[in-house]
């Protein structure tokens, strides 16, 4: 039997992991999980430990596990996430597992990240190409897909996912995305998506609350996408990615953001829309260099 | 059917209904008339005067009265007020089988076993007509609704139509007749054998094979209904000249006992001794439904004459029912109602608007007919609605409604399936209940089962338990069932919930059974609940979180505390809907929209007491007439003396609940206004518990409570005042008091004096000796004329000090707890001034708000609009081909790489420079800036970039491990054609007429020129890289440019003008240079254009400035200006003035620059004036105006453009 499908071990655990509930993955009781189950919900948690930022814990933890390429997989993504950078030695190894233990489905996911992260986007894409039925790569293909602005190529894959996987909770969250760049009535729909998620006190987290308030955000409805944030911040006040949005948010609503800035750039200093900020600043003034103003003495 | 009461009893044989009152009577086999309260199901009263079984009654229409006829041949007449019979009618020879009273006449029908139908007055008791014809039992006998027949059926096998217009003539008041006229009457009708022209048959109906039972008319059709023992029911028509059968009804499979017309829908209704009640289609003679009993055979059946009710009488009994539910089918979505009519058509109603749509939808075909849905479930991502019915055991059908209301058209497209609720649960699923094998199935809306879920056994009904949640009601109690993890969250004992409320916040929910209402949070947990002795109908809530519920005869409220109380009462039984402000929406039994006003007041009131809400009572209490005596004792029940406090006048009242709340202040003032000794006595208690002393000293003193004062004196150590009371208690006379006063003070030596007053000299003596005063003792002994020896003394202690206060607590009183005002007493205080600041202030930003409003549209409009035409036309052809084009991408071409962000997008669809900055292509956004408007210094609004850049991208988290998805924020919200997306710019022209024209002028009002130069720029920063959503706002935006420009221009020059002469008034000491450039700054500051009021104050401050500095001849022409333009009454009265002095000597000491009839800019870097002709250039952005040798340089005034540069001018608009 499929441990995904509805009546399987893994659902509830898998489905806590996309809805964002991190915590509630890793305090996932799995001890009465069959043997062939626990390895796919140690990796579970091992993720969702990444997603909370516990890199360093769990690559420490995983140091000179090699009992299964799985684990060697996580404790390569743990490493890189700890300093991602394009020449990080992590992409290397993640670069020769993927060519030795291709096959495998955690290695296709945690190199992937690795290989996507730092940019190595078509061994990602080739490396996940190789799933077999697979909703979570199909999710990092979506992912990669958009992140090149290739929307048609990543809809389309939406499109073939919900034809095999018919409404699975994946499936809509893949389609949220898409939609969100598709705009127009896919807005609202993504909209729904998040919004039942984040409002359901058994899947709301974080992360479908901040979906809703973008959603909310892109359809112009400033008040709701500002309520959904502060839902969003009292469940975690230090949210690099709230922060942000909310940062967006505020500058639209002509609000001085320089506090929620700084508060940023001391919770996630990498963080995009900080590190994009200071690349235009600087495109700016080389900008501005083309032009002399003279000024009047 | 639904049964709405029942009794038990021996054969009921016939049965009426009041028309008004919730009455029947019921005539029984045992000689018992009984007159039952269906609705609360009590029996009011038992008629005995009849000798055997009772076959008929009927109640008078209009009177209280009602008449029976029983086996004892007799008919009698009964008062409803007395209760006793009035009158008895003798005459026929066997038992009565029927009796019913004329709707308008004073008669009587009866029918008999002797053969013949009596028409009787009951006035004058009289018998007034026999008709004879039948020869057999007449087994029923009754009037037309309207017209002058009678049709009675007979056990010979006939039902007989009698013309009775004969009789009506003849007993009509008497008019004045020919005597052709009476010759005319009496031929008129055919006499029958026996010569009677009274009543006369018209039709015979042969048909029925065996005797006929039950015969009625139709309320309005020409049609009559008969029953009979072989079994059938027939249907007859009528014309004026001839009858004839039209059908039968074939079902009943024994005698069929009774039978009539429903009164309002085409159905028939008939009751047998097979057991069965059965209804029948009128037009297609079909069995529509018919309902079995297991024992009892059924003999008569009645029908309300007004509401849907119909009674049957059986061997045990009676028993009241509905055919149907008259609940109709709806939900609220929003502003929006959903509801299924009488019809089966599915219409909209609109709160906002308040408007019924046409039909939508047409469910003619959906469940059985003659059978409403029973709930209606509306999906509005989907604008999808799910119904139910009852019919085949319980049946849904999934339509999804047009966009449009078009008209009752049949659904196309619709999924169906069998199960007794059907609910959405979520946006693509929903719930299907089956209760016959307990089971819910989740359905996608492709109507395939996605999930199978098992409820608690038992389970009746299933209700939306919140996102992602059921509730699932069980006889004995609710659970709250998580649809995905599949469990129980909670689940509480309530019994028989009939209905589930939501609350608009989806934060509560009221559970409605029969007689209560449970009110529970959305985990399940019970707030409230409430018992009503009558049934429950209904029930929405208030936005406020006040739940109102309609019961059979009132709508009523309840708060979250259980606080309930009536709202108002109801003609007829409504299904309520929705409450908005002082409307209650909701349906009638007709599935009607209506709207009821009620007076919200009490229960808002209520609320805001419990949320302490006082500004809001406060609000309540000035705009109503609520403050009553009810409202003050609730207020005090309720525990908030403080607040009823404020509102009684009464001093009785106030006083008492002064000393509730422990206001002693108020009790004081009230105390004194009575002053009653009970009163005071009351209040030196409480203040004595409060330590308030100065009080109690008060008290005492009004009581002219000596002891108590003494005593309070001594516990607080005023030595003084306790003296005052000895000389208080001497000057009385009182020796008591004054004994102990001196006591308390400690004064042996008074009270010596006193025993001696008093000749008891041994206690003075001993009192003496005890304190060593020997002297005094011994002048004591001499003069009681005894030696030392002779007493006995006994032995003597130590005098003991009197104890003294070890604080002086006199002079003031024990800290008490300071009265502090409450929160509402504080608004109370506050609320005025407040108010009227804020009014002051509002009207001020108004007035100024208001200009830039209502400029109005110009020529410029037009060109704007057939540029974008152009521009659109090529965008058409360009779409065509970018779909080809896609068309030919697939997946395997996932190679091709990274595509064109939609930010690029934005660059390529637009010419407005703030869309290339949203795009970060800020190059391009510099270059479109310096052709349009010859921008060249980009520093002062590199602000303005960042923050349009900002504001374009949102970070959505997908996987983690990567990083978020960034999305672009469109202001095309519905568009999702990439070649007219378009990004958000923040900061549009509403939100900058609003906030910093609104900040500017305000500054400049109140004299903050910096502040007010910096607004006015900012608003030039903000336009210049901008983007509007229409033609007009081009126009608008373009007003609001100038008018920055000008205001900048102005202030500027004026702080110029100030920093020339350090702000002084007086420029004596200055040089003759700076003097006369100061005062041409101040007249310049005149020229721009401002608001007429700012105008004004440019006016007035040269006036005076020119006036102050002997600048006669200036001021004299700035008075003119003033008297003619000046907005302000105050101003022009000192204009008025200086011009008076002006006149007299009209001479400027200084020649200045400024020439006030000629027309002239101001150079916007030198403020001097340019004068027509003369070379000038402008800033191309702001239009500013220059002396020509600043062209080249940047503007002063937006800081951006270059003077004189070549422009093509801002695009705002695509």
């Amino acid at each position: 039997m499929d441990p995904y499908s509805a009546e399987g071990e893994l659902v509830n655990i898998h489905s806590a992991f996309h809805q964002g509930q991190f915590q509630k993955v890793i305090d996932f009781d799995t001890s009465s999980f069959s043997s062939e189950n626990e390895l796919p919900a140690r990796i579970l948690k091992l993720r969702a430990r990444l997603a909370v930022c516990e890199y360093s814990e769990v690559a420490s933890k995983l140091k000179g596990d090699t009992s299964s390429p799985d684990i060697i997989a996580a404790s390569i993504l743990a490493e890189y996430l700890k300093a991602p950078s394009e020449d990080s030695k992590a992409v290397a190894k993640a670069q020769s597992l993927a060519a030795k233990e291709g096959d495998n489905l955690n290695v296709q996911l945690l190199c992937g990240s690795v290989l996507a992260h730092s940019g190595a986007v078509e061994e990602a894409l080739a490396l996940l190409a190789k799933h077999q039925g697979s909703l979570d790569a199909v999710a990092l293909i979506v992912q990669i897909h958009l992140q090149q602005n290739r929307l048609d190529l990543a809809s389309k894959e939406a499109v073939n996912a919900r034809k095999w996987a018919q409404d699975s909770l994946l499936v809509n969250i893949i389609e949220s995305w898409v939609g969100m760049r598709e705009g127009g009535d896919k807005y609202q729909a993504a909209y729904y998506v998040f919004e039942e998620l984040a409002q359901a006190t058994a899947t709301q987290s974080v992360q479908s609350l901040l979906g809703q308030a973008i959603a909310e955000l892109h359809l112009g409805r400033l008040p709701e996408a500002e309520a959904a944030f502060e839902q969003a911040l009292q469940l975690e006040p230090e949210n690099g990615d709230v922060l942000a949005n909310l940062i967006v948010l505020n500058t639209i609503l002509g609000k001085d953001t320089t506090d929620a800035k700084s508060s940023l750039e001391r919770i996630k200093a990498d963080h995009m829309l900080l590190v994009d900020f200071t690349e235009k600043r600087s495109e700016f003034d080389k900008a501005c260099d083309k032009y002399s103003p003279k000024f009047e003495a | 059917m639904l049964t709405k009461f029942e009794s038990k009893s021996s054969r009921a044989k016939g049965i009426a209904f009041h028309s008004k009152r919730p009455w029947i009577l019921v005539s029984l086999h045992s000689s018992t008339i009984q007159l039952w309260d269906y609705r609360m199901g009590t029996l009011i009263d038992r008629f005995e005067e009849h000798d055997g079984p009772v076959r008929g009654v009927d109640f008078h229409k209009t009177q209280p009265m009602f008449v029976s006829g029983g086996d004892d041949y007799k008919i009698k007449v009964w008062s409803l007020q007395t209760r006793r019979s009035i009158a008895t009618l003798v005459g026929h020879l066997d038992y009565v089988r029927t009796v019913f009273f004329h709707h308008e006449m004073p008669w009587i029908l009866s029918s008999s076993d002797d053969q013949t139908i009596r028409i009787w007055n009951w006035q004058n008791r009289s018998l007034i007509c026999t008709m004879t014809g039948h020869n057999h039992y007449v087994m029923c006998a009754q009037w037309h609704p309207t017209q002058d027949l009678v049709v009675s059926a007979s056990l010979d096998q006939s039902v007989r139509v009698w013309d009775i217009s004969g009789l009506r003539k003849k007993h009509s008041a008497p008019t004045s007749m020919t005597f052709e006229d009476q010759m005319a009457r009496a031929n008129a009708n055919q006499a029958d054998m026996f010569g009677n022209t009274d009543a006369v048959v018209k039709f015979v109906l042969e048909g029925h094979d065996r005797g006929v039972n039950w015969v009625s008319f139709h309320p309005t059709l020409p049609l009559i209904v008969s029953a009979g023992d072989d079994r059938l029911v027939k249907l007859w028509r009528m014309s004026e000249t001839k009858a004839w059968e039209v059908d039968t009804c074939r079902g009943h499979f024994q005698n069929v006992s009774s039978c009539l017309f429903h009164p309002h829908q085409d159905l028939i209704i008939s009751v047998g001794e097979d057991k069965t009640i059965r209804v029948w289609d009128l037009n297609k003679r079909t069995s529509v439904q018919s309902f079995k009993r297991e024992n009892d055979r059924f003999w008569v059946i009645a029908a309300h004459p007004e509401i849907n009710l119909f009674a049957a009488g059986h061997d045990n009994g009676v028993m009241v029912f509905k055919l149907e539910r008259e609940r109709p089918a709806s939900t609220v979505y929003q502003n929006q109602l959903f509801y299924i009519t009488k019809e089966k058509h599915v219409r909209m109603y609109d709160f906002a608007k308040n408007t019924e749509s046409p039909s939508m939808l047409s469910l003619k075909k959906f469940g059985a007919p003659w059978m409403p849905p029973r709930t209606l479930s509306y999906n509005p991502a989907e604008r999808a609605i799910l119904v139910t019915s009852a019919a085949d055991g319980g049946c849904y059908e999934l339509v999804s409604l047009p966009r449009d209301a078009s008209g009752a058209v049949e659904p196309t497209d619709t999924k169906r399936g069998s199960g007794n609720s059907a609910i959405f649960v979520a946006r693509n699923r929903f719930a299907v209940f089956t209760q016959s094998n307990q089971q819910i199935d989740i359905k996608d809306l492709t109507n395939s089962t996605t999930k199978t879920i098992k409820p608690p056994t038992g389970t009746t009904d299933i209700y939306f338990g919140g996102p992602g949640c059921l509730l699932l009601v069980t006889p004995t109690a609710v659970v709250l069932y998580d649809i995905q993890q599949k469990k129980q969250l909670a689940e509480l004992a309530v019994t028989g919930v009939k209905y589930v409320v939501w609350s608009s916040d989806g934060l509560h929910a009221a559970l409605l059974s029969k007689h209560n209402v449970t009110i529970v949070t959305k985990a399940l947990q019970q707030i409230s609940t409430l018992h009503e002795t009558i049934r429950i109908k209904s029930a929405t809530w208030d936005d406020a979180g006040v739940l109102l519920y309609s019961t059979l005869n009132h709508i009523k409220y309840t708060l979250m505390n259980g606080d309930n109380g009536i709202v108002r009462t109801l003609e007829q039984t409504v299904y309520l809907v929705k409450v908005k402000g002082r409307s209650v929406y909701c349906l009638d039994r007709a599935s009607r929209p209506k709207v009821l006003t009620i007076d919200p007041t009490e229960y808002r009131f209520k609320l805001a007491l419990i949320k302490r809400n006082y500004d809001e009572m406060l609000n309540i209490i000035r705009n109503s007439s609520l403050v009553g005596q009810s409202i003050i004792s609730y207020l005090q029940k309720k525990g908030y003396p403080e607040i009823a406090l404020q509102f009684v006048q009464d001093p009785q009242t106030r006083f008492e609940l002064a000393i509730e709340c422990g206001n002693l202040d108020v009790a004081v003032e009230m105390a004194r206004q009575l002053d009653r000794p009970k009163l005071w006595q009351r209040l030196s208690v409480e203040a004595l518990a409060h330590g308030n002393h100065q009080i109690v000293e008060m008290t005492y003193q009004k009581l002219r409570n000596f002891d108590k004062l003494s005593f309070l004196y001594l516990a607080t150590g005023d030595k003084a005042k306790l003296n005052r009371m000895e000389k208080i208690a001497e000057h009385r006379g009182d020796m008591t008091s004054r004994f102990q006063n001196a006591l308390y003070l400690g004064d042996v030596e008074n009270r010596i004096e006193m025993f001696k007053e008093l000749d008891l000299y041994p206690l003075a003596y001993m009192t003496a000796k005890s304190h060593g005063l020997e002297e005094e003792a011994a002048s004591i002994l001499e003069a009681s004329g005894l030696a030392k020896d002779q007493l006995t003394l006994p032995k003597l202690g130590d005098p003991i000090a009197i104890p003294q206060a070890s604080v002086m607590t006199h002079s003031a009183n024990w800290p008490v707890k300071s009265t502090s005002s409450t929160a509402f007493e504080k608004v109370l205080l506050g609320q005025e001034g407040d108010g009227d600041e804020l009014a002051t202030a509002n009207g001020y930003d108004e007035a100024d708000l208001l200009e830039p409003d209502t400029t109005g549209l110009n020529g410029d409009g037009l060109e704007e609009t057939e540029e974008d035409g152009d521009a659109e036309g090529w965008d058409m052809g360009d779409d065509v081909e970018a779909e080809a084009e896609s068309d030919f991408v697939n997946v395997e071409a996932a190679d091709a790489g990274a595509g064109s962000s939609e930010a690029d997008m934005w660059a390529r669809n637009s010419p407005i420079a703030a869309d290339h900055v949203a795009a970060g292509s800020y190059e391009t956004a510099m270059q479109l800036l310096n052709r349009q408007v010859g921008a060249v210094n980009f520093k002062p609004i590199q602000w303005r970039f960042e923050e349009i850049y900002q504001a374009s991208r949102t970070f959505l988290p997908a996987n983690p491990g990567l990083q978020p998805l960034v999305n672009f924020v469109r202001r095309t919200v519905s568009e999702t054609n990439t070649r007219k997306v378009l990004p958000l710019i923040p900061r549009d022209l509403e939100s900058i007429l609003a906030t910093e024209l609104v900040a500017g002028k305000a500054q400049m009002r109140t004299n903050k020129l910096e502040d007010g130069v910096k607004s006015f720029k900012k608003i030039l920063h903000l336009l210049l890289v901008n983007a509007v959503s229409s033609p007009t706002e081009v126009n608008e935006a373009k007003k609001l440019l100038y008018t920055a420009a000008q205001y900048t221009v102005g202030m500027s020059l004026e702080l110029e003008r100030r920093k020339l002469i350090n702000n002084s008034v007086d420029i004596s000491t200055f040089s003759e240079d700076i003097k006369k450039r100061a005062l041409e700054l101040s007249a310049y500051f005149t020229i721009p254009e401002m608001d007429p009021q700012h105008v004004t104050l440019a006016l007035f401050s040269a006036m005076n400035f020119a006036h102050k500095n002997k600048q006669l001849s200036s001021a004299l022409s700035f008075a003119n200006s003033l008297i003619e333009k000046g907005t302000n009454a105050k101003f022009k009265e000192n204009a008025r003035k200086i011009k008076a002095i002006c006149e007299r000597n009209p001479n400027d000491v200084i020649e200045i620059e400024f020439d006030q009839f000629a027309e002239f800019d101001i150079c916007a870097a030198s403020y001097t004036p340019i004068y027509g002709g003369s070379p000038s250039a402008s800033c191309p952005y702001d239009g500013s105006k220059y002396h020509s040798k600043y062209k080249g340089t940047v503007c002063k005034v937006c800081e951006v453009a270059q003077i004189g540069a070549p422009a093509s001018g801002l695009r705002l608009f695509v």
